[in-house]
């Protein structure tokens, strides 16, 4: 085994290499943004499995970091609503990063809840296998061409898609959740510290 | 009968006469969720030729609590409280990205003492993570007495823990901001808050020589150790391109040779500021893993001795507002966890808790290799190539 | 003294001893894993740790014997006897001292090799009848693995009779004496090696434990075993575990005799040195046991058939050229 020498500084996290590659991006894709320092590209329905391609070939992208998927909906019976009204649909997205520096990728895309398919990852990325069937269970996502969509967690008989807005946290139904308020209370103004270490 | 044969008849003739050897049916072996080597409630359905495994399918979900859907419920201090109990054996690391991610949303500079704090903790907690490995794994392979070194030097580490924060497994320490202000020991009145406890440094530094001593023990009985070398070299070799395929990430994936370390890459604490280095390995091997894992708790070890040396003074919390709102935005923070990269998606409507909250969790990612790594092992070797993965369950179910 | 009752004392005695050492050993066991690995409770709990192989024994028979449903019934009870059986049977000729001995056969050692090799029945069978497939895997390991490591045991044996010209334990004892030296000095060095290996191995225990393997086969062959049936594998392991120490002391350490004693006294001290030999010798055991991962079943047959079999047949032909020559 041998160890990487590397004292101090920081290999990579270069801003400028970053910014390169942020460029790089939104000079090939139409539809990006750049927020809280993570990179997001909006993509066609139709071209979601070839933009996973060439960013695996062409950007180096070749870390399967995770896939999942989001349910836009204004009409929610767990948690908060967004303040906006939303299309109802889901946002399908995925994760890939770079081996060698800080670079990240999400790829977005959008589709309807009536017609909820959409192109399986597996032929390309092995590992988003698992990543799907969870969002298949949790979400009633079909995903074409995958080599076994079946649930991952929940038991075969169990009816519903548990992470949809729609689906009911019964336990808080039976009884609401008492700490509404942070009970701890956070202190006030600035802290003094004192250094009372040895 | 024509007297030309049938060419369709030709090769099952030969194989007919070839295939003398009785053919047997493959065993469905069930192992797990209750087996003493699957760290908790995994299950694999695991298809065996006598000592061989054909095929293998892990079955998930007897620990799924649902903490994504339960995060949608609970404002953004009260969903710390949960994803402690995602990795448990290194609960504290487990908060980071998170409270990063919201941080970041919130555009809220930490105070350095804090991140000083919640570096050196979250040190501790891999120290201690790997502690357990480095005591299962071994007796996973049938050497009994590794664990009880590992747990009596682990139990050190977690002292030091319980003293800053009162918790020795779900510390519950990071808050929005920096981190509790509450005293581990002196008086706790608001004007005299003292955030670690009297005497840490000293005991720290102790501690720490004890790690650095525990593991030049662990290189000599388990490494130095022949059986233990034949169990495990060239046993679960796992390349690098796989590894990347299925996001593999952590240790298994340096012990793969990808020089990849977010301590490095990534800026979520302060590493810039200390000396360590990244343990990588050759073969990707059992021995690899395990060989990495133990090398990073000396590099952890020193990262402790740097830090309680040159720890800034300071305010421990930074000014956020009484009742935490987090602004419309989404974003992925992502963290070195002794398990490998651990990353929280926020999606954050403006509301008191998150829209909806992804977890990517390491171990999740790294079982998913288990089928392609087991086809074809002995079943020895399934024990030896699941322990080198280091999962827990709560960290792959969520 | 007539033949019956004669027989029935040193029935007695086997069956009062074998216990006694097995406890004896447990104890043992438990002491030197707990320095080990410096775990207090063993050092400290119930008058410091003495009690606890009697806590251990008395624990299992109060607990219920559970037979599943599926099991083969007969054959399930009957698998545990088969194994402690086999061990006792052994004591016949562990020789204490020139006349306390409970035979001493002509052919001792080939009795030794043919009476050891029933307590695979008995674990084949406990595997076969339990209806549990870890059981079934645990069982096959078992056979294969005692199969293997007969040989070299035997082998390794036989360098030991040609050199004393008898295959009698006591005649083994007495060649010493006359030797001067015990053969592990005295040409069966290697020999002894290889004999305590193959006897690790014939006793599964670490790095030999496979057919138990508890991380991989839950118990192995015992696993749905419990209660005193459970105790009986349990005390036979031990009793094993003397027997063949006892033996390997006997062949290879000079047995009852100790150096600058009077051989007059031997029926008195003749005893007590075999048994401390013995402890020694397990001790040894014991060490490994707590040191080592264990090998994968594939590695551990490479080292019988590749390893221990030819070098104990190289060993007897130096032995029995070395016999010839002088």
């Amino acid at each position: 085994m041998k160890i990487l020498k590397e004292s101090g500084e920081r290999k990579t996290l270069n801003q400028s290499d970053q910014n390169e590659f942020i460029n790089s991006i939104q000079s090939s894709f139409k539809n990006t943004s750049y927020n809280f320092d993570t990179l997001k590209i909006n993509v066609d329905l139709s071209s979601w499995i070839d933009t996973h391609k060439i960013l695996k070939k062409d950007f180096n992208l070749s870390f399967f970091n995770w896939l999942s998927a989001v349910d836009w909906d204004n009409e929610v019976k767990t948690g908060d609503a967004p303040k906006e009204p939303v299309t109802p649909s889901f946002e399908i997205l995925s994760c890939l990063s770079q081996t060698n520096s800080n670079n990240l990728v999400i790829s977005s895309t959008v589709i309807s809840k009536e017609n909820a398919e959409i192109e399986s990852l597996v032929d390309v990325f092995a590992g988003a296998n698992w990543h799907e069937r969870e969002a298949y269970e949790m979400f009633g996502i079909n995903f074409l061409n995958h080599p076994n969509l079946t649930k991952l967690y929940l038991p075969d008989d169990y009816e519903g898609n548990p992470l949809l807005k729609s689906f009911e946290l019964i336990s808080r139904e039976v009884k609401p959740w008492p700490g509404d308020v942070d009970v701890e209370g956070m202190p006030e103004d600035s802290i003094v510290v004192e250094e009372k270490g040895s | 009968m024509s007297q030309t044969m049938d060419p369709n008849n030709m090769p099952i003739l030969s194989e007919a006469s070839v295939s003398v050897e009785i053919e047997t049916e493959d065993m469905t072996l069930n192992i797990g969720p209750q087996h003493p080597s699957t760290h908790g409630v995994l299950r694999l359905v695991a298809k065996v030729n006598g000592e061989k495994i054909s095929s293998v399918e892990p079955v998930l979900g007897y620990m799924h609590r649902g903490y994504e859907k339960l995060a949608e419920v609970r404002t953004y201090p009260q969903v710390t409280t949960l994803v402690n109990r995602i990795d448990w054996v290194s609960g504290f690391a487990n908060e980071i990205p998170f409270i990063a991610g919201a941080e970041k949303l919130m555009e809220i500079e930490v105070p350095e003492r804090a991140q000083y704090i919640r570096l050196i903790l979250t040190e501790m907690a891999r120290i201690s993570s790997h502690f357990v490995f480095n005591g299962a794994f071994p007796l996973e392979i049938g050497a009994l007495t590794p664990i009880f070194l590992a747990m009596e030097d682990r139990e050190r580490v977690l002292d030091l823990l319980e003293s800053v924060t009162g918790g020795r497994f779900h510390p519950n320490f990071n808050r929005i901001g920096g981190v509790k202000p509450v005293a581990g020991a002196g008086p706790t009145t608001k004007k005299d808050i003292q955030d670690l406890p009297a005497g840490f440094y000293h005991d720290t530094k102790v501690a720490m020589e004890k790690v650095l001593k525990a593991v030049d023990t662990f290189e000599d009985l388990i490494g130095g150790n022949e059986v233990f070398q034949a169990r495990t070299k060239k046993v679960g070799v796992l390349t690098k391109e796989v590894a990347e395929e299925y996001g593999v990430s952590g240790p298994i994936l340096r012990a793969s040779g990808v020089e990849f370390d977010l301590r490095k890459q990534s800026d979520y604490l302060p590493y810039d500021k200390f000396d360590f280095e990244i343990p990588i390995g050759e073969n990707g091997d059992c021995f690899d893993r395990w060989s990495v894992r133990t090398s990073e708790m000396r590099e952890s070890a020193k990262i402790i001795l740097q830090a309680i040396e040159d720890m800034p003074s300071g305010p421990i919390q930074a000014k956020v507002p009484k009742v935490i709102k987090v602004p419309k935005g989404q974003t992925y923070v992502r963290a070195e966890n002794p398990k490998g990269e651990m990353g929280y998606y926020i999606i954050s409507e403006g509301g008191l808790g998150p829209y909806r909250l992804k977890i990517r969790t390491a171990s999740f990612s790294n079982i998913s290799i288990l089928p392609i790594m087991l086809e074809g092992a002995l079943l020895p070797d399934l024990i030896a190539i699941m322990g080198s993965l280091d999962f827990v369950l709560g960290d792959v179910d969520r | 003294m007539s033949f019956s009752s004669e027989l029935l004392i040193k029935v007695l005695v086997v069956l009062a001893t074998a216990p006694v050492m097995a406890l004896g050993l447990t104890l043992l066991e438990v002491k030197g894993s707990a320095w080990m690995q410096r775990r207090p409770g063993p050092l400290h709990v119930g008058l410091r740790g003495f009690i606890f192989p009697l806590a251990t024994a008395a624990k299992y028979f109060q607990k219920e014997t559970i037979i599943p449903k599926d099991v083969d019934e007969p054959v399930f009870k009957w698998a545990p006897a088969w194994v402690i059986a086999a061990v006792v049977g052994l004591f016949t000729i562990i020789p204490l001292s020139p006349t306390l001995v409970v035979r001493d056969l002509e052919l001792g050692v080939f009795f030794l090799l043919a009476i050891s090799s029933i307590s695979t029945i008995g674990v084949l069978t406990a595997g076969w009848s339990s209806a549990n497939k870890f059981s079934l895997m645990g069982g096959l390991r078992a056979a294969g693995q005692l199969i293997a490591y007969e040989l070299p045991l035997i082998l390794s044996v036989v360098g030991v009779v040609i050199q004393a010209e008898t295959m009698s334990t006591v005649g083994i004892v007495e060649k010493q004496i006359e030797f001067g030296f015990p053969f592990v000095i005295a040409g069966q060095g290697i020999a002894f090696i290889i004999f305590m290996i193959a006897a690790t191995a014939e006793m599964m225990r670490t790095p030999f434990d496979m057919p138990i393997g508890e991380s991989e086969l839950t118990m192995g062959f015992m696993t749905e075993y419990s209660g005193i049936r459970f105790l009986i594998f349990y005390i036979s392991e031990y009793i094993n575990l003397f027997v063949m120490c006892a033996i390997a002391s006997t062949l290879f350490l000079g047995g009852y005799h100790i150096p600058l004693l009077p051989t007059e006294w031997v029926n008195f001290y003749g005893p007590l040195v075999l048994i401390g030999k013995t402890f020694i010798l397990a001790f040894l055991l014991i060490a490994v046991r707590w040191s080592f991962p264990r090998f994968r079943e594939d590695q551990l047959q490479t080292l019988a058939w590749k390893v221990l079999i030819p070098v104990s047949l190289l060993n007897i032909m130096v032995t029995a050229i070395m016999k010839v020559v002088f």
